[in-house]
């Protein structure tokens, strides 16, 4: 009898790879919900307007924050998605063990975030061209430099890897207990309610402000990093000892 | 052949059995190869091991012999060896269960006889 | 080398016992079945076995290696039930081009001239298909795998009669052109006994019975006469099942202990002796009584 030999790391590029294929409904998803959201967005975020007795000036403000804000929401439920038992078993139906089937997880969501961050900021340039062929206002003001586009592709793209890993964070929490079905909207919507006056709940506003306001761009990359790779070692420690099947 | 699968008897005896029939009609002549465990187990659709042990029986008997690497071997002597075996085994079993029966419905020992002898003219009569 | 062994082998739910303190080992590339009642902890001991479960106490080592987490162990492992899950977003032919990445022994031609044969279609998705032929698909993965351990959980279930033959064929095919230690569990004894070599019978979580399967068949022996003369007879003798026939005969199973003599004697006294099939001696044995549901409807 002569025994396979594996390793690791050449499992978890196999299990990354079959994911590529298995999970397309999940950027099958993010097509459909960015498309949603540009949608959303010709409504316009915002509308100024002020008028003389001979001018008019009617300034309407397009953004595609809309769109980056569904992508988040879309990487959040991913993420929650593959560390569910359906998702889960079809690791198990191959060669993995619970450290491998987390780490190709994990590399999942990044190429994920990745992909979901490009195709969202891309949109906004298909809504500039939208407008500039179809919407018949005269200026888009859409002047960037190159640093300015990749601070904002790269920030978008953490942003999304944060919310997978918050995602995935979770998920792994209900899949240890069930308790977490209720307990964790519990949590964000009672810190929500009470974390807007209340004083008692100054961590909610001081965790926002770490991460959001942060106004160094390395620090921010700095934090995101952290915070992810605390969430994703946090799922692994909880996950590896979980009975599957 | 189809094995009897009811679990009257073990499978590896049947396969013994089924061999012996086979040489018994000639299918194997004496120093002639026959089947391994796996063709066996192939025929029949058993578990190698179980066709071993039939041909592992046979060979302890001396009706087969082993060649090493080779397989296992018709033995000049195998037909003298199963026909013998057969009438002092097989035959004295059979024969004790018709002693058994016909004293259960009290037939007597000339009638018995009597019964064997109209068989065996029946069968010279066909 | 030992595939499987174990010991003290404990897994506890709750408060219930799947395995309580079972101990055994499997040696190499044999076909072993796993047989016991509903319940009995056939499914969870396969389950620890293949990594999915943790032991509660006692040890298991498979390949000389826990298997718990194992990467080692879920490379050379497959195992096959009825509630395998494969990827919804696959069509049935791109999840047998992803087993061979997985499975380094992969047999992708016999998967491919298998999945012919049973004629799935190359496009349909495995949530598509009926009951049997998921079990049928399931069964092509687990033979062309070709693992160093292969374990099938009721490899059957769905399947017709003329597929079931047909799977137990390509089974022993497969295993005489490429020896592994399988397990299979069987409600079926019947079925399957032909080609298993070793028996493993489980009752209430405890190995009950290990032993080749050619032996099970001369384990008991089945006798039946009048009544009184039964009691008499079995009376120092290890009686595992017994049945009223009639007014005043009975039928009994008894641990086949006897010598030619005593088996004569007992031909000779009246009672006939019969063999009692490898199925039955595991149904009487793993009955919870010895009268098995007629015990249910007795009245004293």
């Amino acid at each position: 009898m002569s025994l396979v030999k594996t390793s690791m790391l050449d499992i978890v590029i196999n299990l990354y790879k079959y994911k590529l294929k298995a999970y397309k409904q999940v950027f099958m998803s993010l097509i459909f919900i960015q498309l949603l959201a540009v949608l959303f967005s010709f409504n316009g975020v915002g509308m100024m307007g002020s008028s003389t007795e001979s001018i008019e000036i009617d300034v309407q403000f397009y953004s595609a924050d809309l769109v980056i804000t569904f992508t988040i929401l879309w990487a959040f439920i991913t993420a929650i998605l593959i560390t569910t038992s359906a998702y889960k078993n079809d690791d198990f139906a191959f060669v993995t063990n619970r450290l491998s089937s987390n780490l190709s997880n994990m590399v999942f969501l990044l190429t994920a975030s990745i992909v979901g961050g490009i195709t969202a900021m891309l949109s906004t340039s298909l809504m500039k061209i939208i407008m500039y062929l179809f919407g018949g206002h005269g200026h888009i003001a859409a002047n960037l430099s190159l640093s300015e586009v990749v601070l904002g592709y790269s920030s978008t793209i953490l942003y999304i890897l944060l919310f997978s890993g918050l995602g995935y964070f979770i998920g792994t929490l209900v899949q240890v207990s069930r308790i977490f079905v209720a307990v964790i909207p519990g949590i964000f919507i009672g810190a929500g309610i009470l974390g807007a006056g209340s004083r008692g709940f100054e961590w909610v506003k001081s965790i926002y402000q770490f991460i959001f306001t942060e106004p160094s761009i390395l620090l921010f990359v700095l934090k995101v990093l952290v915070i992810v790779g605390l969430l994703f070692t946090g799922s692994i420690a909880l996950s590896n000892r979980m009975e599957v099947r | 052949m189809i094995l009897n699968m009811d679990g009257s008897q073990p499978i590896y005896l049947q396969i013994a059995e089924w061999l012996e029939r086979e040489i018994l009609n000639g299918n194997f002549g004496s120093d002639q190869k026959i089947y391994s465990q796996y063709q066996l187990a192939e025929l029949f659709t058993i578990n190698p091991a179980t066709a071993a042990k039939g041909l592992t029986i046979l060979a302890e008997e001396n009706i087969l012999y082993k060649k090493r690497g080779l397989g296992m071997f018709v033995s000049p002597t195998a037909k003298e060896i199963i026909i013998n075996k057969r009438k002092n085994q097989t035959l004295k079993k059979l024969v004790l269960e018709i002693a058994l029966e016909a004293e259960r419905l009290d037939v007597s020992k000339e009638e018995l006889i009597q019964m064997i002898n109209d068989v065996n003219t029946g069968e010279a009569g066909e | 080398m030992r595939v499987i062994e174990c010991n003290g082998l404990t897994k506890v739910y709750g408060r219930a016992k799947a395995l309580n303190n079972l101990s055994f080992t499997i040696e190499e590339n044999k076909i072993t079945g796993l047989i016991g009642r509903n319940g009995a902890g056939k499914s969870t001991l396969l389950k620890i076995i293949a990594g999915f479960l943790r032991e509660t106490s006692g040890e298991i080592k498979v390949f000389s290696e826990k298997p718990f987490n194992n990467l080692m162990v879920s490379a050379n492992v497959i195992y096959i039930d009825d509630q395998m899950n494969f990827p919804t977003a696959l069509t049935l032919k791109e999840i047998l081009n992803v087993c061979p990445t997985f499975y380094e022994k992969w047999n992708h031609e016999l998967a491919g001239r298998l999945f012919d044969y049973f004629s799935f279609q190359s496009a349909h998705y495995y949530n598509d298909l009926s009951k049997g032929m998921k079990s049928t698909f399931n069964m092509i993965v687990g033979l062309c795998a070709r693992c160093a351990l292969t374990m099938f959980d009721e490899p059957t279930t769905g399947m017709d009669a003329a597929v079931r033959k047909d799977f137990y064929r390509a089974l022993l095919k497969d295993y005489i052109s490429y020896p592994r230690t399988i397990l299979l569990s069987s409600h079926h004894l019947n079925e399957v006994e032909d080609l298993l070599e070793d028996i493993l019978l489980l009752k209430g979580g405890r190995e009950y019975l290990h032993m080749p399967i050619g032996e099970l068949k001369e384990w008991a022996i089945g006798i039946q006469g009048l009544t009184g003369k039964i009691n008499e007879w079995a009376e120092n003798k290890e009686v595992i099942y017994t049945k009223n026939i009639g007014l005043d005969r009975t039928y009994a199973v008894v641990r086949n202990t006897l010598s030619d003599t005593e088996a004569q004697q007992a031909k000779t006294s009246g009672l006939s002796l019969t063999p009692v099939s490898s199925s039955d001696v595991c149904v009487y044995l793993t009955s919870k009584t010895k009268g098995g549901i007629d015990d249910v409807f007795s009245e004293d």
